[in-house]
């Protein structure tokens, strides 16, 4: 059985502005996502049934997908089918007057004649979906105000807490932006996973500027500690969001899915953002580790660890977009 | 107008408890909604209010009096119907307010119908919905409605989201459809008089409401006649009234001559109208025993009346709403967010979330066995990660908090952050080679207490404001998460530290 180890990356080879770099651009590619979102919908990301409005049915028929599209008053804005369960299929309606639930009891057919053909209806109206709206755009102000707040008073300093902000910032932007680019409405889910990215991302900042910050000794030593235990952390746990996500997803539990979903991109952004962005924060104050201008390498390799890292991330996002595949119409 | 698994009556209520919990499980964990079945609607109330209106009154006492004067006034200005319109009195503070629980009128109307009762108030004073008191009352309704109609389980409670108050109603057992006939009717009862005028037409006249009634009986049926009734005793005072209002009016002179809504007895009609939100349910002339007795004005003294119904089901919805009381205002199902499961799916879902729990903790230890090969480190730190669960279930079932999908999240997050925070631990204790005395144990302990206590603090940041604000499902979500970050810091990750260092150091 292989080991999983944490490999020692030689950061004395990149300066601090070519470190940051990397996550900017990310960052900032992200942004510009958003706010083509924002030009295009009028809000950066689409917004889900929670906070838009509308009726969305899990029901169990005989009949086909066509049938099913065909059944209604109003056009569905999407019909999935479940994976775990056969004849089962999630149907999504922008919001509307007519009573769905209602509509799929009288013109589907049932699999079991005892049982009606609606398992699941879920039903809000455009002003409720507006009052959460606001009320998710309260709660994730407030969560990363009070964060910011506490990293200041447990460090003291600036630049130490301004780099945790910064880089939880850039890890809510990216999986919000990454929504963006799958197709991901915002949903209650996705908001509860964009907070928890708000707890977790922190934990592996905190690690990191603890040990430089707190510890003596060497400075890529303190690093290279920070990194062992901090990836193997947000690795873990990683893993344990795509093994609920995709399970979720063949389970057609969807708010399971999205916190899942959510949480692992999110957390690929955190490990980029802690040992790139924060890194080159921290050592850009931090005079145990100013880089050696002797050992660094030609612009050329440069470039070529630097496309090499975007290949990495980009990888690493490629997987994904499936776990979230939803059928749009 | 059907209220399902009606249950009258105190025995019958105890057997249907009992069946509630006769399930064959080996834990007493309560599940949600979510992975029970059943409704939930949460919808806005309607109506109008303006409130902190000061009176200036000479003699404090009269403030009850001068409400319901303005109140008169007020009703008449916007010929509001019965239970459409109220005022309320603080005597505390010698303020009155004004509510109108429907939205037949603009802002502009109501304020100007508050304005002739001769009081300042300009259209900026109304503001949308109702009085935390009517909310209150509406609550209490819901909940005795539903306790008439034999459902056990069921929750009502508010929610405020962006400034607007939600009433929302959780009832296992019940469909959509059952749910919201339940919520839709104001059930505001009447007995109205209907009586001719003198000039060949009729006259309506409110004889007897709600709060008249005292003891509300159980819906009967006549066995001579074979018609349903609510038998109710009219509360004294009320009685003595009544029955007066039927001497006026001729009713005890003219028992039994009732053609309700023929043109030909127009004129001539004398029929008591059992009417629910304003709809005649029943019209049915005076007996002639009962015309005697209130004749004589025997009646008052024991105010023993029946409430006729057309049917067994109004008999029973008339009893529900004479014993709950009115729904004080109407809610607005087109603003409303409602959802509902079948028992089926639900029970999926549960085993679902097990599998997907299952399969996420099973996902870090494989991680945490790969990353460190030693078992010794990675079996406790697996298990305290899974006895972190098991207590915060102990806690949730001790709260008797329902569990659902939520919740399920919110466990999966706890093995989550409590991962990462026993890895903090391992790697700190481990960190230099061997820990050879429980002194330099237990420096390195405390360095890896206070990264877990920082990033525990801002979880626990996090995720308050979900814990507070009403974003429906996601409460159950953080209040788990907050919960087993504080268990996992103030116990359990401590205790893996001391596992460890047992293992570690005595050896």
């Amino acid at each position: 059985m292989g080991k999983f180890e944490v490999p020692e990356i030689d950061y004395t080879r990149y300066t601090n502005r070519q470190l940051a770099a990397v996550p900017l651009a990310v960052l900032a590619f992200a942004l510009c996502i958003l706010a083509g979102g924002y030009v295009v919908y009028g809000t950066p990301v689409a917004l889900g049934m929670d906070f838009a409005g509308g009726t969305e049915l899990q029901i169990e028929t005989t009949d086909s997908e066509a049938d099913i599209e065909a059944a209604f008053s109003e056009e569905p804005e999407s019909v999935q089918a479940v994976q775990a369960a056969d004849n089962q299929y999630l149907v999504q309606f922008p919001p509307t007057e007519d009573d769905m639930a209602e509509q799929a009891e009288s013109n589907l057919a049932p699999v079991d004649e005892d049982e009606g053909v609606v398992l699941q209806s879920a039903e809000t109206s455009a002003s409720f979906g507006e009052g959460a709206q606001q009320t998710a755009l309260l709660g994730l102000g407030a969560a990363f105000a009070g964060m910011s707040i506490l990293a200041f008073v447990l460090f003291r300093s600036f630049i130490p807490s301004i780099a945790i902000v910064a880089s939880a910032f850039s890890d809510l932007v990216i999986p919000l932006a990454f929504m963006n680019i799958a197709n991901i409405p915002l949903s209650l889910g996705t908001v509860a996973g964009l907070l928890l990215i708000i707890g977790y991302s922190v934990d592996s900042d905190i690690l990191l500027n603890n040990h430089i910050l707190r510890r003596g000794g060497d400075f890529y030593e303190s690093t290279h500690r920070a990194m062992q235990t901090g990836v193997t952390m947000t690795v873990t746990s990683m893993a344990a969001m795509l093994v609920m996500a995709i399970s979720a997803w063949i389970f057609g539990v969807e708010l399971l899915m999205s916190i899942g979903l959510i949480l692992f991109v999110g957390l690929a952004a955190d490990l980029m953002n802690t040992y790139m962005l924060n890194l080159s924060l921290l050592r850009g104050t931090n005079s145990r580790g100013s880089p050696d201008e002797s050992r660094r390498l030609h612009q050329g390799e440069l470039a070529r660890a630097a496309v090499s890292r975007v290949h990495l991330f980009l990888a690493v996002f490629h997987v994904l977009p499936r776990t979230g595949h939803r059928r749009r119409r | 107008m059907f209220y399902p698994g009606q249950v009258i009556g105190g025995d019958d209520e105890a057997g249907f408890s009992e069946n509630q919990t006769e399930d064959d499980t080996f834990h007493n964990i309560q599940f949600g909604l979510g992975l029970d079945g059943g409704t939930q609607i949460s919808a806005p109330v309607i109506g109008m209010t303006v409130e902190n209106i000061e009176l200036d009154l000479d003699d404090p006492e009269d403030l009850e009096e001068e409400a319901q004067s303005i109140q008169d006034t007020i009703g008449d200005e916007l010929g509001t119907e019965t239970g459409d319109l109220l005022v309320r009195t603080d005597a505390e503070h010698q303020e009155i307010s004004v509510e109108v629980f429907t939205d037949d009128y603009t802002a502009a109307e109501f304020a100007e119908a508050i304005q002739a009762a001769g009081l300042e108030v300009s259209e900026d004073d109304v503001r949308d919905g109702v009085t935390a008191e009517t909310r209150d009352d509406m609550e209490t309704t819901i909940e005795s409605r539903i306790n008439e109609a034999g459902l056990s389980g069921t929750s009502v409670s508010q929610a405020e989201m962006d400034g607007t108050f939600y009433i929302v109603t959780e009832a296992p057992d019940m469909t959509d459809d059952e749910l919201r006939d339940l919520l839709e009717d104001r059930g505001v009862v009447e007995i109205v008089l209907h009586y001719p005028d003198g000039e060949g037409g009729q006259l309506n006249e409110t004889g007897l409401e709600q709060p008249d009634m005292g003891d509300i009986g159980s819906p009967s049926i006549d066995s001579e006649t074979g018609q349903h009734y609510v038998p109710v005793s009219v509360n004294p005072g009320a009685a003595e009234d009544y029955e007066a209002l039927m001497q006026e009016t001729g009713f005890t002179q003219n028992p039994g001559s009732c053609n309700y809504d023929a043109s030909d007895a127009e004129g001539s009609n004398y029929c008591l109208l059992t009417m629910v939100d304003g709809e005649v349910i029943d019209a049915h002339g005076i007996n002639p025993d009962l015309a005697q007795s209130m004749d004589t004005g025997d009646w008052s003294s024991s105010g023993n009346f029946r409430m006729m119904t057309p049917s067994q089901e109004e008999a029973q919805t008339l009893a529900i709403n004479l014993q709950a009381g009115e729904l004080r205002a109407p809610l607005n199902f087109d603003e409303a967010q409602s959802y509902t499961i079948s028992p089926a799916l639900a029970d999926q879902f549960k085993n679902y979330s097990l599998i997907i729990g299952a399969l996420a903790i099973l996902t870090v230890s494989g991680m945490v066995y790969l990353r460190y090969g030693d078992r010794r480190v990675a079996l406790p730190l697996i298990l305290t990660a899974l006895s972190e669960v098991l207590i915060l279930l102990g806690i949730a079932a001790l709260l008797r908090m329902p569990l659902d999908l939520s919740h399920v999240a919110g466990f999966i997050a706890v093995v989550g952050t409590g991962v990462d925070d026993l890895i903090i631990i391992a790697d700190e204790v481990l960190d230099d080679g061997e820990v050879n005395s429980r002194r330099v144990f237990e420096s390195r302990f405390r360095k890896a207490f206070w990264i877990i206590g920082a990033a525990a603090a801002t979880t626990i940041i996090a995720m308050s404001p979900l814990a507070v604000l009403s974003l429906g499902d996601l409460r159950g979500f953080a209040i788990i998460t907050i919960l087993g970050v504080l268990i996992g810091v103030l116990i359990t990750r401590p205790a893996y530290g001391d596992i460890l260092r047992r293992l570690m150091t005595d050896k």
